[in-house]
């Protein structure tokens, strides 16, 4: 009776608004709010998900955009199994921005071969009618960069997120087959931390 | 985006002498050798380097290999310094290399091994370790001061350190900046030696320094992050274990320390004079005072308290009334002026009219300043187009659920946004970083007219200034600051948020950077903020707000074994379930329990502002003049009441000197 479960953790990283935590929620909880506040801080939520038969626990992390809140989100991202590189479509400078955000992750992740490393870019606001980044535009950024899948998304009418999400999740497992993912649940519990005997003071 | 950055010379100091071993070498006996020793700030990891004079290189032009050997770094002399590569830099980067494999805990290789020009007789004696992995130092004087040094998971040590030319106490002092010291039981000359705990003053390093990163050899200094890092993966389980224990072994006197204080009733703190030092101790509270709050202050009492010009009068019995029970909604708009600073106390009604005016001409002056920036101009312009474009987004992202701020055309939108473009031209090193909209969104609320909350907003950020900094030193002092009251409030919950790697507190971040505006309903950070703007009962007041959820979050925490990712969340989702009069009568109640406290260790002192008021007047007397808030800037962060000042001194409090008085 052992169902193996991975949990994934998954970055959303981009500039300041061009929808990470709407992507998430929409994700998440199948829920818009086109006045979400801006993230302060580090958030996540978790999914269950099914994927190709393996039975997913994906952890989504939300961060702060901004570029002084570097130093705050960063100790995050450490772990990471997937980034999502995530620009705004009608947001030509956060398309830009996505080498930085993307030289960021690898260099604050300690990623041991970032060539290999499962990144999924995400061309969010495709409801939005004024376009500053066509998806060529994007396509080609994406195979210069290491044939990453793209995919555009609308957090506000629930276009693509789920298959980004997915395709996330099968890239992570396509990678070396990930087989030190896959630990029954019922010996381990997940994300809590293992204390030693020794180091137990409470 | 990646810092680069030079390892920083923290400590350097010459004339430091070695005496080699003469048994196994064949060397003479009293062979001394001359070097120099410092401690360098790696990326964040604090190395140790000695290194024997050697006449043909030139230290300042040294380069050395990071830890790993794969990644060759500059040695600054000086921070800022461009270093100089030299031809040469091949010779000198395999010696240090081959300095790194010549470690103390090998044999040091033979002089015909090495091929290299260098490797003579001295440079054998070169070496270099992690702070982290030193143990103790003992202490001996002959004359002068000897250092050994003792390791972790070493059973070899470096040479003993003479200081012929002194400096040891230098060293010691620079070593303490980043561990902490604390004497042997049994040997008062032996300093163990622990990483402060890593909720503190090396964590913030880590976590926020950015300079403190490269992709080597992360693991061993910044455990947190890797256990961070570890929870949220399975596959880092059996490395979680593994550094666990080894962990514990390097800071034992701290966990004994705080167990002590847990099993042994009435341990007492005792504070040393020696500025860097404090006593980890535990002091008995007593119990926690219940207080009363009041009733909002009427528009009634308040015009009660004003003179026929207008001047108010028994400032700090109004300031108490506010402090007590908040305002009543009606009388906001024009008391958070006072609160904020912006009209004096005891101006009358004409010099605040002739203010009003001059504080508008002011904002309108700087208001124009960026509406006539062509869109030419902003195009080379990068920093006012990033700061329009990130407000404009963050405005609409803004209280929209506030019928103030609410659909799409509202005027309120406008406001937030010329105000917070405006306080960029005011402050365009600052400008305009994420949370500040939020700040100001209560105040525009509040004030219905733009200069008024415009000049209200450059007040309350007066205060806010340091978080919202590039370094956020603001964030940094606080978390310190809370850390520290929290153990001295509840050493069992702190103890179980250092277990839980969470000791540092980050998950109050969000609290401290808006100062509650996203965990409370709107009506509820306004009663708040005027609570905290009368600087009553204390200096730092939200700290023992933050205490006070927390005290009412522990025992949820604790039983259920809540894990770091499991605090963050839990903690984020307190948002909007928080009751503001529960809080702000816990928060009283816990000022006043450790105002109570005879045996108060100075860092808590200083932190509430209790050592200031004791060479002044009592605040929490209705009848003594108000204390003075100083503006708080960052180039004058010593004199500022916030509590700023005493940042260096409290983060080098936690390197704290353990002693037991039973």
């Amino acid at each position: 009776m052992t169902t193996k479960t991975s949990l994934l953790k998954v970055i959303l990283l981009g500039d300041g608004g061009v929808g990470k935590s709407s992507i998430m929620n929409r994700y998440v909880t199948n829920k818009f709010d086109a006045h979400l506040f801006h993230t302060i801080g580090v958030e996540f939520l978790n999914k269950d998900l099914e994927v190709d038969g393996h039975q997913v626990t994906l952890q989504i992390w939300d961060t702060a955009g901004q570029e002084r809140f570097r130093s705050l989100r960063t100790p995050f991202y450490r772990g990471s199994d997937c980034c999502l590189l995530t620009f705004s479509v009608d947001d030509n400078q956060s398309f830009l921005n996505l080498g930085n955000w993307k030289k960021e992750f690898i260099y604050y992740a300690d990623v041991k071969e970032p060539e290999k490393f499962p990144f999924v870019v995400l061309g969010n606001k495709l409801d939005v009618t004024e376009r500053q980044v066509s998806a060529e535009e994007a396509q080609r950024w994406c195979q210069e960069s290491g044939d990453f899948p793209y995919y555009e998304t609308s957090a506000k009418d629930a276009t693509n997120v789920a298959v980004a999400f997915e395709e996330a999740v099968r890239r992570v497992l396509a990678m070396d087959e990930r087989t030190d993912h896959l630990i029954p649940t019922d010996t381990v519990k997940l994300h809590r931390k293992p204390r030693s005997a020794t180091t137990c003071c409470s | 985006m990646a810092a680069d950055s030079a390892p920083k010379v923290i400590f350097e100091h010459d004339g430091v002498f070695i005496q080699p071993s003469s048994d196994e070498d064949g060397i003479e006996q009293d062979l001394l050798f001359s070097g120099s020793l410092r401690i360098v700030d790696k990326y964040g990891e604090i190395m140790l380097e000695y290194k024997p004079l050697e006449d043909t290189v030139d230290s300042s032009s040294m380069l050395c290999a990071g830890k790993d050997s794969s990644s060759v770094v500059e040695w600054a002399q000086c921070p800022g310094d461009k270093p100089q590569l030299l031809e040469t830099q091949q010779s000198y980067e395999t010696e240090w290399d081959m300095i790194n494999a010549v470690s103390f805990k090998k044999k040091p290789c033979t002089n015909g091994e090495g091929s290299l020009n260098h490797s003579n007789e001295r440079s054998r004696w070169a070496f270099s370790f992690s702070l982290s992995d030193l143990r103790s130092v003992t202490v001996k004087e002959e004359g002068w001061s000897i250092l050994h040094f003792k390791l972790i998971e070493s059973s070899s040590s470096p040479p003993a350190l003479h200081f012929h030319q002194g400096g040891s106490r230098e060293f010691l002092d620079s070593l303490r900046r980043f561990a902490l010291l604390s004497e042997s039981p049994d040997d008062a000359t032996c300093l163990l030696v622990s990483t402060p705990n890593k909720a503190l003053s090396q964590s913030f390093e880590n976590l926020m320094d950015d300079n403190n990163y490269t992709l080597a050899g992360k693991l061993r200094r910044e455990p947190y992050l890797t256990t961070m890092g570890g929870f949220s993966k399975v596959t880092n389980y059996l490395f979680d274990v593994i550094r666990g224990t080894e962990e514990h072994q390097q800071r034992p006197p701290e966990e004994v320390a705080d167990l002590l204080g847990e099993i042994i009733p009435g341990l007492e703190i005792n504070q040393q004079e020696e500025p860097g030092f404090e006593v980890i101790t535990r002091v008995d509270l007593g119990t926690r005072p219940q207080v009363r709050r009041r009733e909002p202050l009427s528009a009634e009492e308040w015009t009660k308290h004003q003179d026929q010009e207008g001047r108010m009068l028994n400032v700090p019995h109004l300031k108490h009334l506010i402090f007590k029970g908040g305002l009543c909604h009606a009388l906001r708009k024009e008391v958070w002026k006072f609160l904020l600073g912006y009209f004096p106390w005891n101006s009358t009604l004409e010099e605040r009219k002739v203010l009003h005016r001059a504080k508008t001409d002011e904002y309108f002056k700087m208001k124009l300043q960026w509406k006539s920036v062509s869109e030419e101009q902003e195009k080379r312009n990068s920093r006012l187009r990033d700061y329009r474009s990130l407000i404009e987004k963050d405005v609409n992202r803004t209280d929209r659920t506030n019928r103030f701020y609410e659909g799409i055309d509202n005027p309120g939108l406008v406001l937030l946004h010329d105000i917070l473009m405006t306080y960029c031209m005011f402050d365009f090193d600052l400008g305009y970083v994420q949370g500040m909209s939020d700040l100001l969104s209560p105040i525009l609320y509040v004030m219905e007219n733009e200069v008024d909350a415009f000049w209200c907003f450059v007040s309350f950020m007066d205060q806010m200034h340091q978080n919202f900094e590039e370094q956020m030193q603001g964030m940094k002092t606080q978390l310190i600051q809370l850390s520290t009251l929290l153990r001295l409030l509840d050493l069992s919950f702190w103890n179980y948020l250092e277990s839980q790697d969470s000791g540092y507190l980050y998950f109050c971040f969000r609290w401290l950077l808006i100062r509650f505006k996203r965990e409370l309903s709107f009506q509820d950070v306004l009663r708040l903020w005027e609570v905290m703007w009368t600087d009553l009962p204390c200096q730092n007041f939200h700290l023992l707000v933050c205490c006070a959820i927390l005290d009412s979050e522990k025992q949820k925490i604790m039983e259920e074994n809540y894990g770091f990712n499991e605090i963050l969340k839990h903690i984020n989702e307190l948002s909007m379930k928080l009751d503001i009069e529960e809080i702000l009568q816990k928060s009283e109640g816990i000022g006043l329990q450790i105002r109570r406290c005879k045996d108060l260790p100075n860092s808590i002192s200083s932190i509430l502002g209790f050592d200031r008021e004791a060479r002044g007047s009592d605040p929490t007397d209705p009848e003594s003049p108000p204390t003075v808030r100083a503006p708080c800037r960052q180039q004058d962060a010593n004199g500022c009441s916030n509590g700023h000042g005493h940042l260096r001194e409290n983060s080098h409090n936690n390197s704290c000197k353990v002693a037991f008085i039973s």
